[in-house]
C-alpha cells in the first residue's frame, strides 16, 4: 500500500513540477521520494513507476486527441515501427530517469547515514 | 566499502546530463522525448478549438480575426498599424520556425543552428551580397513612411507572439534542432525579399556561356544558344507598339572586354553541388532543363462565358513544407484584399481586392553580371588605369559546436568579389569574379505590395508596380471594370548589345553598368486585341522592343498556353481541346491549370517517328504526350528523351559545368537539320546519324526501364517523385510520390521538387470570385492535421472557394473567431 501511495505521489508531484520547470524536475522529485524508501530496490521501483506512469499518461493525453498524427511521425524519426512504440520509448525513458534518480538518492542517504554511525 | 554508494548518483547525474545535451548527431533525448514539455507538446487535438481572446501590448483598437475551418484568417482591423501587427502575429503563430530558418538561410546564418555542414552555403550567401543588398533595401523601406510603419507593426506583432512562448509552446523544429527564436527585426523581412530575388534572378549562365563561346566561336554559339528562340510568342503580345526609347543604345566596345576561362579543365563538379549541403538543396536553384517557372494569364470578358475578365496564376517554386505561402484576407479602412502572403513579409503578394487582381511569373531578363577583377596587391585592384581600394567586409559566420569562422569579402565598383581562390567558381579558374546584381540595390518592393493591395484601377496598379525592381516579374492584371493588362516589370539597365551575357573584364568603365531604363518604358500591353495576356517565363517582347536584353527564357509552357489552349486562331487546336472554341468558364481555367500535355513530347514523337519509321509509335502505341500520373508511357518517353538529349550533346560538351543547348533548340535541330554533324558521336570513329542515336537511346532506355520495372517504379508519378520536402529535410515530415501528373514543361508544372505553389483563379465580377489551392496547409506544425490538409486537393486538381468577405461584413460566417485587444 505504501508503495502504491509513493508511486502516485511521485507521479503527481513530478507532474506539477514539470509543468513549471524543465524535464529534469521529474528526476528531482523522484530523487526526493527515493530518500524515503526502505530499500534501494523499492526506491528504484517507485521512481520507475512514478515517472514512467507520468510520461505515459502525458503522452496518451497528447496522443489520443491527436489521433497519433505526431507520435507516428516521431516514431519514424527514431526509426521505430509506429507511434505506439514511441509511447513505449517515452514510458521506459521516463521510468529509467525516475528509477535511477530515486535509486541513487536512496544509496546516498545510506552512505551519509552510515557515516554518522 | 560503503563508498560504492556514491556510484549510483554519479551514474545518474552523468546520464541525466547526457540526456539533456545533444551529442554529435544525437539530439538532447530527454528534452525531446519528455511528453510534458518536449516534442509531443506539439501534438494538436484534431478537434482543436481555434477561438482566442488575446490581450496584446501594441494593439491600438480591437481587431477581429475570423477563421475558416481550414484556418484561413480574415483580419478586420480598424487601422493599418493593427492590421499588420495582427498579420505578423498570425504568421508567427502558424509559421514561426519557417520564417526563422528561411531568413537565416537568406542571410547565411544556417551553420549557427545546423553546424559545419552549412558553412559553405553560408559563405556563398554572404559572398553574393545577400546581407549587403538586404541592408540597403531595409534603408529604402525605412525611409518611406508607409512601408516603415508597415514593417514596424508587422515586426511588433511577430515579437508579441515570440514573447508569449515558453519552451513547451515552441514550434517542434526548435526543439529538434536545439535552438531558440530570436526577436524579429525588419532586416529579417528585407532578407526574405532578397531570398526571393536570389531564388528568381540569382542564377546566371555567364561563366558557362563565356566558355562555350570561346569553344564554339560566336557563330556556332549563336546557332546553338540563340538569344531569341524561334517561334517565341512573347509575354507582351506580338505587334504591341513600343514608344521610342528615351535612352540611346550605348555602342558596344571591342571584343577585348570579355574574360576567358580555361577550356580543358578536367571534368569537375560544379561548386554549387559541392558546397550545398544535402538538406539545403531547396535553396539551390532548380534545374532549368526541366523548364521551371510559372504561368499567369488574364482573359478579357470577350473570351469568358460570364463576360467578366478572369485572371489565373500558378507560380512554380520549390515544393516544401511548411509551404511558402500563407492564405489570408486583410481588411481595414482603405484596404480589403485576399490572397497568398509570404510568412516573413507583410501584405498580400499574389491576390485580388474589391477592384483588381494580379498574378506573377518570373521575368528572366538577366540582371546579374560577372566581372573579372585584376588584383594589384592585397588591398588594390586596377580600374581605369589606376589603383582602387577594395572595401573589406568581414563576415563572421557562427558555427554550432565550433569557433566562429571569419570570411573577408572584398567589395569593388562592380560589387562583391564572390569567387576567388578561397571560394572557387564552377570552373576552378581561381579568377577573382565580382558580381553586379540588381538585388544589391536598395529597392522597396514592399511599397509595391502596399499600393497593389489598395489599388482601385489600372492607373493605380501601374503606379504601384513601378516600385517593383527586383526580382523582375511579369504582372498580369484584370479588373472589375473589364480591363486586362500585362507588364514585364522590374529595374533594368540600358545595356550595350551583349553586355553581361558573358563574363567581362572589370578593368575599366567600358563594362560598368550604365543608366537605368525608366521603369515606365518597361514592356507592357493594356487590353490587347487578342483578348488575353499570358506569360510563362518566355522571352518578354518581340524584336521591336527598342532596348537590348538577354535572359534564360523557356518557351514550352508559353506555347502550350498560347497555341493550344488560349489562342483561337488555330482550328486544329480547337479540335484538340474543344476549349478555345467556346467562351471560357472557371471550370475551363481549372482544367487548363491542371493540364499535363507536353508539347515537347508531342513534337519529339512526331519528328522521331518520321526519321526512324514509327519507332516510338510501335513502342508507345497511341500515346500522345500527356504526362499523366498513373500512366507508364510518360516514364518510357522521358527516359528515352533524356538518353537521346544526352547522347546528342555529351560528346560536344563533356564537362560537368557545361550548359547544353535548350530542349527547345534541340527539338528544332531535330526538325530542321536532321543531318547535322551534332548528331554524330565524336567519340567513335564511324559517322553516326540521328537515326543511330535514336536506336542507341532506345536501347539504353530499354535497359533503364527494365530496372524500373523490377523495382515497380515505372508509373510516371513513382518515377518522377513529386515531393513536398520539409525545410529541414526531415523525412517523416515530408510527403513523397504524390500522385500528380505533369513535368516542368507542362502547364501543370509538377516536377520532382518544384511545382505550382499557389493555383489561383479569380473572376472579376462586381464582387470578385476566387478559387485557389496550394500544396501544404496553413499550419506549419507537423503535429497538426492542418499541416498537410490541402495536399490531396492540390494533387487532385481541386480548388477551395475563396471566401472573400465584403468590407465591413458584420457577422462571422466561419467556424472560429479571434479577438485582439489592447493589453497592459
Amino acid at each position: 500500500m505504501r508503495l502504491v501511495i509513493s508511486i502516485i505521489l511521485t507521479t503527481c508531484f513530478a507532474g506539477i513540477a514539470e509543468w513549471y520547470a524543465p524535464w529534469w524536475a521529474a528526476a528531482l522529485v523522484a530523487g526526493i521520494v527515493g530518500l524515503y524508501q526502505s530499500t534501494t530496490a523499492k526506491a528504484f521501483l517507485v521512481g520507475f513507476c512514478g515517472i514512467g506512469l507520468l510520461w505515459l499518461g502525458f503522452a496518451l493525453w497528447r496522443d489520443l486527441p491527436n489521433q497519433h498524427l505526431l507520435s507516428d511521425k516521431l516514431a519514424q524519426l527514431f526509426k521505430l515501427p509506429s507511434g505506439l512504440w514511441y509511447l513505449l520509448l517515452t514510458t521506459i525513458l521516463g521510468g529509467i530517469i525516475g528509477g535511477l534518480s530515486a535509486w541513487s538518492t536512496a544509496h546516498m542517504k545510506r552512505l551519509l547515514h552510515s557515516k554518522q554511525e | 566499502m560503503r563508498w560504492f554508494r556514491i556510484f549510483p548518483l554519479a551514474i545518474t547525474v552523468g546520464l541525466l546530463w547526457l540526456l539533456h545535451h545533444p551529442m554529435g548527431k544525437l539530439p538532447a533525448l530527454a528534452k525531446i522525448i519528455d511528453p510534458v514539455n518536449g516534442a509531443l507538446a506539439a501534438a494538436e487535438d484534431v478537434q482543436e478549438n481555434f477561438n482566442k481572446n488575446l490581450k496584446l501590448i501594441g494593439i491600438q483598437a480591437p481587431v477581429q480575426i475570423w477563421m475558416e475551418e481550414r484556418l484561413v484568417p480574415h483580419i478586420q482591423a480598424q487601422n493599418d498599424h493593427d492590421l499588420y501587427f495582427a498579420q505578423g502575429y498570425i504568421h508567427a503563430y502558424f509559421r514561426l520556425w519557417q520564417m526563422d530558418i528561411q531568413t537565416r538561410a537568406a542571410g547565411g546564418r544556417v551553420s549557427e543552428v545546423a553546424g559545419e555542414k552549412a558553412i559553405n552555403f553560408d559563405r556563398g550567401q554572404r559572398r553574393k551580397g545577400m546581407v549587403f543588398g538586404a541592408e540597403r533595401s531595409l534603408a529604402a523601406m525605412e525611409a518611406e513612411p508607409r512601408t516603415k510603419a508597415m514593417l514596424d507593426a508587422y515586426r511588433d506583432g511577430i515579437n508579441a507572439f515570440i514573447h508569449s512562448l515558453n519552451y513547451r509552446q515552441l514550434p517542434l523544429e526548435y526543439k529538434l534542432m536545439g535552438f531558440y527564436p530570436e526577436d524579429w527585426t525588419n532586416l529579417r523581412t528585407a532578407l526574405l525579399m532578397k531570398y526571393m530575388a536570389d531564388d528568381l534572378t540569382g542564377r546566371t549562365d555567364d561563366i558557362a556561356y563565356t566558355q562555350l563561346r570561346d569553344q564554339l566561336g560566336q557563330d556556332q554559339f549563336d546557332f546553338l544558344f540563340p538569344e531569341r528562340k524561334q517561334g517565341n510568342i512573347p509575354v507582351v503580345p506580338q505587334g504591341t507598339r513600343y514608344e521610342p526609347a528615351s535612352l540611346q543604345a550605348p555602342p558596344a566596345p571591342s571584343d577585348s572586354v570579355w574574360a576567358h576561362f580555361p577550356q580543358n579543365t578536367e571534368t569537375v563538379t560544379a561548386n554549387k553541388s559541392e558546397t550545398t549541403p544535402k538538406f539545403m538543396e531547396m535553396y539551390a536553384p532548380a534545374d532549368a532543363a526541366t523548364g521551371i517557372g510559372s504561368n499567369n494569364w488574364a482573359l478579357s470578358g470577350s473570351k469568358t462565358q460570364s463576360g467578366k475578365p478572369i485572371l489565373c496564376n500558378d507560380p512554380h517554386l520549390g515544393l516544401n513544407l511548411p509551404s511558402l505561402w500563407f492564405e489570408m484576407q486583410l481588411s481595414a479602412p482603405g484596404i480589403n484584399t485576399y490572397g497568398a502572403s509570404l510568412p516573413g513579409a507583410p501584405g498580400i503578394v499574389i491576390g485580388f481586392n474589391d477592384n483588381i487582381s494580379w498574378g506573377l511569373t518570373n521575368n528572366y531578363r538577366d540582371v546579374k553580371d560577372f566581372f573579372e577583377i585584376k588584383q594589384l596587391d592585397e588591398h588594390h585592384y586596377q580600374f581605369n588605369g589606376s589603383a582602387k581600394n577594395f572595401e573589406l567586409k568581414i563576415e563572421t559566420i557562427k558555427v554550432k559546436g565550433r569557433k566562429d569562422l571569419l570570411d573577408t569579402v572584398r567589395y569593388t565598383l562592380h560589387g562583391p568579389v564572390m569567387y576567388d581562390a578561397s571560394f572557387p567558381d564552377e570552373t576552378h579558374s581561381n579568377k577573382q569574379l565580382a558580381c553586379t546584381w540588381m538585388g544589391h540595390r536598395g529597392s522597396n518592393e514592399l511599397l509595391a505590395v502596399y499600393l497593389l493591395n489598395r489599388a482601385r484601377d489600372y492607373a493605380q496598379f501601374v503606379r504601384a508596380i513601378q516600385n517593383f525592381q527586383c526580382p523582375a516579374q511579369n504582372f498580369a492584371y484584370a479588373d472589375v471594370a473589364g480591363n486586362i493588362a500585362i507588364w514585364g516589370q522590374g529595374q533594368f539597365i540600358n545595356k550595350w548589345r551583349g553586355q553581361g551575357k558573358y563574363v567581362m573584364e572589370g578593368i575599366d568603365s567600358q563594362t560598368l553598368w550604365g543608366p537605368d531604363i525608366p521603369r515606365s518604358e518597361n514592356p507592357h500591353a493594356f487590353n490587347p486585341a487578342q483578348g488575353y495576356v499570358a506569360s510563362a517565363n518566355q522571352q518578354v517582347t518581340d524584336s521591336s522592343y527598342p532596348y537590348w536584353y538577354n535572359g534564360s527564357f523557356t518557351e514550352w509552357r508559353s506555347w502550350e498556353i498560347n497555341e493550344k489552349i488560349l489562342g483561337s486562331n488555330s482550328p486544329q487546336t480547337q479540335q484538340n481541346t474543344g476549349i478555345a472554341a467556346r467562351k471560357m468558364t472557371i471550370t475551363d481555367m481549372m482544367t487548363i491549370q491542371n493540364n499535363n500535355d507536353s508539347k515537347l513530347a508531342d513534337e519529339v514523337l512526331n519528328v522521331i517517328d518520321t526519321i526512324n519509321k514509327n519507332a516510338l509509335k510501335n513502342w508507345l502505341g497511341s500515346w500522345s504526350g500527356t504526362m499523366q500520373a498513373l500512366d507508364k508511357n510518360p516514364t518510357d518517353f522521358h527516359i528515352f528523351w533524356s538518353m537521346l538529349y544526352r547522347d546528342i550533346w555529351q560528346d560536344e560538351f563533356p564537362q560537368a559545368q557545361h550548359k547544353w543547348p535548350s530542349t527547345e533548340r534541340t527539338v528544332q535541330l531535330l526538325q530542321q537539320v536532321p543531318k547535322s554533324d551534332y548528331f554524330d558521336d565524336k567519340n567513335t570513329s564511324q559517322k553516326e546519324g540521328l537515326s543511330d542515336l535514336v536506336q542507341r537511346a532506345l536501347l539504353e532506355a530499354g535497359d533503364s526501364l527494365k530496372k524500373l520495372k523490377a523495382e515497380n517504379k515505372s508509373e510516371w508519378y513513382l518515377f518522377k517523385n513529386t515531393s513536398l520536402t520539409h525545410l529541414a529535410k526531415l523525412g517523416p515530415f515530408s510527403y513523397e510520390h504524390l500522385k500528380i501528373g505533369g513535368w516542368g514543361n507542362t502547364i501543370n508544372a509538377a516536377s520532382g521538387n518544384h511545382g505550382p505553389s499557389w493555383r489561383m483563379i479569380v473572376e472579376m465580377d462586381t464582387h470578385p470570385k476566387g478559387y485557389g489551392v496550394y500544396p501544404g496547409g496553413q499550419s506549419g506544425n507537423p503535429g497538426s492535421q492542418h499541416y498537410s490538409d490541402y495536399i490531396n486537393y492540390w494533387v487532385e486538381g481541386k480548388y477551395f472557394e475563396l471566401n472573400f468577405l465584403p468590407q465591413g461584413t458584420s457577422k462571422n460566417p466561419f467556424r472560429y473567431a479571434w479577438t485582439m485587444e489592447t493589453g497592459k
